[in-house]
């Protein structure tokens, strides 16, 4: 890897990368039986939903124009309502060669839905998937009033020994995808959609594409649920909502788009991750959590912005 | 009414190791700016404006034989310097606010009776420089985008006008208007000079630089190539120190 | 022809469909649900619009100007809980919500102050910020708010209350002339002119002597307040302190702001439209509940109707058009 691209993905982690460092250590000396090699996989199953939805919601925000989807919660509770509500205990299907495809279909036809309505009907991409959040909440809730299970007893193996699994899959769609085209076309239209136009590229197909990949990662974040959480419950997928979004932006992706990448958006996700661990090993309660989420938030992305500033400072100078 | 004031750039250097250049811009006096693109005509402008800061160097306001140093925009401002900028879509025009809103934007308070804005006060003062400077805009309530980019152009000097400025930076103020609204912008600029107003005038067009101004300001490389005025301001000398060659 | 479809995409054209939309609406409901415009229907749905309208405001300014207000349904939370807190425990009415007030106004200039200043997405910030204040809220009354409302309060926004002749409580004329203030700030003030300039084009506002930090920060700031606002008001409401009483206008906040024909780029809407966005919101609203859905599907019919009603006049350029 030349020193370009070095500096430039050193440059787009910024403060994520520090923190996770830091809470890794600090993790590792307070908890070290939770981060034995023997328990990685449990571990990597309690992180994989927060991991994937993270990883789901950076496609649409990459490609610019104030793209966002903040249905990516809503959805995989809906993947999780459908697999065991619909499918397991009202259908009797348990074949994984059946839920895993549609789980990725379910996804991959919502994003076309917003994909539809944020470039096709034009509607601004934060009304459009939170007429989509409003919609799946609401059919989740009515396809499963309350929590009930259990899951397919294969599934509940993606949250132990083999929950990297998954997440592997993620990246390995994602470093294809990178390899193609498709990829410089869509960090263009992130940059500068006006320019990427003029150029000929097909800024609405591109951006509809990138809804539709959002969608299917985020089925597949539903399936890593649905293997943590080994039953269906109707109110933890809008949980998903804003903090996959913190976590994207602690990871260095631009919500303006053009900027940042996947493996941003899983270390900012880790970030979250690790400091729900510390504050556990604290005893601490779920509230100061939440300070933490957020000051953590505020505090990475005004660091960040700083830096962003001193450098462009040093440059000109 | 237009007090005179003089601006003087002192070792102004645009660039790092570049060569210090001394300018004074008078009362009265229409200098033009010219160069290749990018070779420094716009930074100086810029400069003289408050808008940024030279590398070595700086920018003096004398009036009635008070002495201060512009280190800010907003310090040009308040003392009398107005700036029009080169690209009207990104740093000139809001396009979604009306013809009115735009022109009065900038001195919104004028119109201000306890913190409510007379309308009429503006309308009144719009009126005074629609009939000055010609403005084609039969629905002034209409959004700005209504007008063609000559009027849009008028529209924005009105408004730096409305400041009421005793020396005017304009960058590139013909850029994309048609000829017709271009003389009646010469005449304003020499009405304008003949008041006592000192103009800094950018032009990548050396045709309106020989028609318009007193003398010329070439700039080669981030430095001051030539200065020009009266006959030895031709096409050919200016083109030729516009690329480094002495005429 | 032309000409009307120009004027039905403007804003005020728009502004003009949402009301239309309010209105036939609730002549749906009285027709298909009895006691659907019984007096005392009519004023829950005017109280409950009027606190909408309330923590609408903020998100309107924000809107117009180019941002968006995340942490509005925290600060409700968080105003809600400190008054009854303060109250119940003894502090004077008027000093709490001076105090609610003051804490509020910092909250949010720091949000604006913070996004302008190093360029974050506000997005990031209030969403930041107002977990923070959530949580903080959180462990200072250890999960368990405590507290009431004083009775003036209460009867201010109660539904049987009465203001002199007028059928309604306080809170609806009080509104109305609140209204006709924010509109009137945003159409006549120098501060209303630059909020609209400068979402219109941040890249000109600095030259035409708009200062954008200050201009955030001071939005932001009266954003937070009238949130706060909100958040005393529901207290009176629902007679209990609740942190998660705001939740709900998170996202109804942003859908009332939108329907009522603002762009989330800035620069476009107004608070008439916002209004007519919380009407229409609490006609659809009531209009499902009286119609018997349950309130899960209650919220996926409220999903499709705003972005069928977006799709209506609501829709963006295409990329060619603003070249």
């Amino acid at each position: 890897m030349n020193t370009i691209r070095l500096a430039n993905i050193r440059r787009s982690l910024g403060f994520g990368a520090l923190l996770l460092v830091v809470l890794l250590a600090v993790n590792l000396y307070l908890n070290p039986a939770r981060f034995h090699p023997a328990a990685w996989g449990t571990l990597i199953g309690l992180a994989a939903p927060l991991i994937g939805a993270a990883l789901a919601s950076t496609p649409v925000i990459l490609s610019g124009r104030g793209g966002i989807d903040i249905s990516v919660g809503p959805l995989m509770g809906f993947v999780n309502a459908i697999i065991i509500q619909t499918l397991f205990l009202k259908g009797g299907v348990e074949s994984p060669f059946v839920i895993v495809p549609v789980a990725l279909l379910v996804g991959a036809g919502i994003g076309a839905i917003n994909g539809f309505l944020t470039t096709i009907v034009r509607i601004q991409p934060i009304v459009a998937t939170l007429g989509t959040y409003l919609v799946l909440t609401g059919i989740t809730l009515t396809i499963v009033p309350a929590p009930i299970g259990p899951a397919p007893q294969w599934i509940k193996a993606f949250a132990g020994p083999l929950s990297i699994i998954p997440l592997a899959v993620i990246f390995l769609a994602w470093w294809l995808i990178r390899r193609l085209p498709y990829y410089d076309l869509l960090m263009a239209i992130g940059s500068d959609d006006r320019a990427a136009y003029t150029a000929g590229v097909d800024v609405t197909r591109v951006r509809f594409a990138a809804y539709v990949i959002t969608g299917v990662f985020a089925g597949m974040a539903g399936l890593m649920l649905t293997a943590l959480i080994g039953s269906a419950d109707p109110n933890i997928g809008q949980t998903y909502t804003l903090i996959s979004i913190a976590a994207v932006a602690l990871g260095g992706v631009s919500l303006a788009g053009g900027r940042g990448g996947l493996i941003g958006a899983a270390i900012g996700a880790i970030d979250i991750f690790l400091l729900q661990s510390v504050l556990t090993a604290f005893n601490v309660s779920t509230y100061v959590l939440q300070v933490a989420y957020g000051a953590i938030l505020v505090a990475a992305v005004v660091l960040t912005a700083v830096q962003e500033r001193a450098n462009r400072r040093e440059r000109n100078a | 009414m237009v007090s005179a004031i003089t601006l003087h750039a002192r070792n102004l250097v645009l660039r790092p190791g570049g060569q210090p250049l001394n300018q004074t811009i008078r009362p009265g006096e229409i200098v033009g700016l010219a160069g290749l693109d990018g070779h420094g005509q716009e930074r100086f402008l810029e400069v003289l404006a408050g808008l940024h800061t030279p590398h070595a160097g700086e920018v003096r306001l004398e009036r009635g034989g008070q002495q201060t140093v512009i280190t800010s925009f907003r310090r040009a401002v308040d003392n009398g310097i107005t700036y029009l900028p080169r690209d009207r879509r990104a740093t000139g025009i809001f396009p979604t606010q009306s013809v009115l809103d735009n022109f009065a934007i900038s001195t919104v308070g004028k119109d201000a009776r306890f913190g409510i804005l007379s309308f009429r006060n503006r309308r009144k003062r719009y009126e005074g420089f629609r009939e000055r400077l010609s403005i084609n805009a039969p629905r002034p309530d209409a959004p700005i985008t209504t007008l063609s980019g000559g009027n849009q152009q008028k529209v924005l000097l009105a408004r730096a006008l409305a400041l009421e400025p005793d020396m005017l930076l304009l960058n590139d103020p013909t850029r994309g208007v048609d000829v017709a609204t271009r003389h009646v912008l010469y005449d304003v600029f020499r009405g304008l000079a003949r008041e006592g107003m000192g103009l800094v005038v950018l032009s990548s067009e050396i045709e309106e630089i020989l028609v318009l101004c007193n003398r010329v300001l070439v700039f080669r490389d981030f430095e001051l190539a030539a200065e020009m005025s009266g006959d030895a301001m031709t096409t050919e000398t200016v083109i030729a120190a516009m690329f480094g060659r002495a005429a | 022809m032309i000409k009307l479809r120009t004027w039905l995409a403007s804003t005020n054209g728009r502004i003009f469909g949402a009301f239309l939309i309010a209105a036939a609406l609730h002549l749906a409901g009285t027709l298909m649900i009895p006691g659907y415009s019984s007096p005392f229907a009519i004023r829950a749905m005017l109280v409950i619009a009027s606190l909408l309208a309330v923590a609408s405001i903020g998100q309107t300014l924000v809107v117009i100007l180019g941002g968006i207000d995340l942490s509005i349904p925290f600060i409700i939370g968080f105003a809600n809980v400190v008054a009854a807190q303060l109250y119940g425990d003894g502090w004077n009415f008027i000093v709490v919500c001076l105090l609610v007030s003051l804490m509020a106004l910092a909250i949010g200039a720091f949000n604006g102050f913070v996004s302008r200043r190093l360029d974050i997405h506000p997005l990031i910030v209030t969403l930041g910020v107002g977990m923070v204040v959530q949580g903080c809220v959180l462990l200072w009354t250890a999960g368990f708010p405590s507290g009431s409302a004083p009775a003036a309060v209460s009867a201010f926004v109660s539904i049987g209350g009465s203001a002199g002749p007028l059928p309604v409580p306080w809170l609806v004329p009080s509104l109305v002339v609140l209204a006709t203030l924010i509109i009137l700030i945003m159409a006549r003030s120098p501060y209303g002119r630059r909020l609209y300039a400068l979402g219109s084009n941040p890249g000109a506002a600095p030259l035409a002597l708009i200062d954008p930090v200050r201009m955030w920060t001071i939005t932001f700031a009266l954003s937070a307040f009238f949130a706060a606002v909100a958040g005393v008001l529901l207290l009176g409401f629902t007679g209990s302190a609740y942190g998660d009483v705001g939740q709900p206008y998170l996202f109804q906040t942003i859908a009332a702001v939108v329907v009522g024909g603002a762009a989330l780029v800035g620069g476009r809407g107004n608070y008439l439209g916002t209004i007519a966005g919380v009407l229409v919101l609490t006609e659809i609203n009531t209009l499902l509940i009286g119609l018997g859905f349950q309130p899960a599907a209650v919220q996926a019919a409220l999903g499709l109707i705003i972005v069928a009603l977006v799709s209506l006049y609501g829709r963006e350029r295409h990329v060619r058009s603003t070249i």
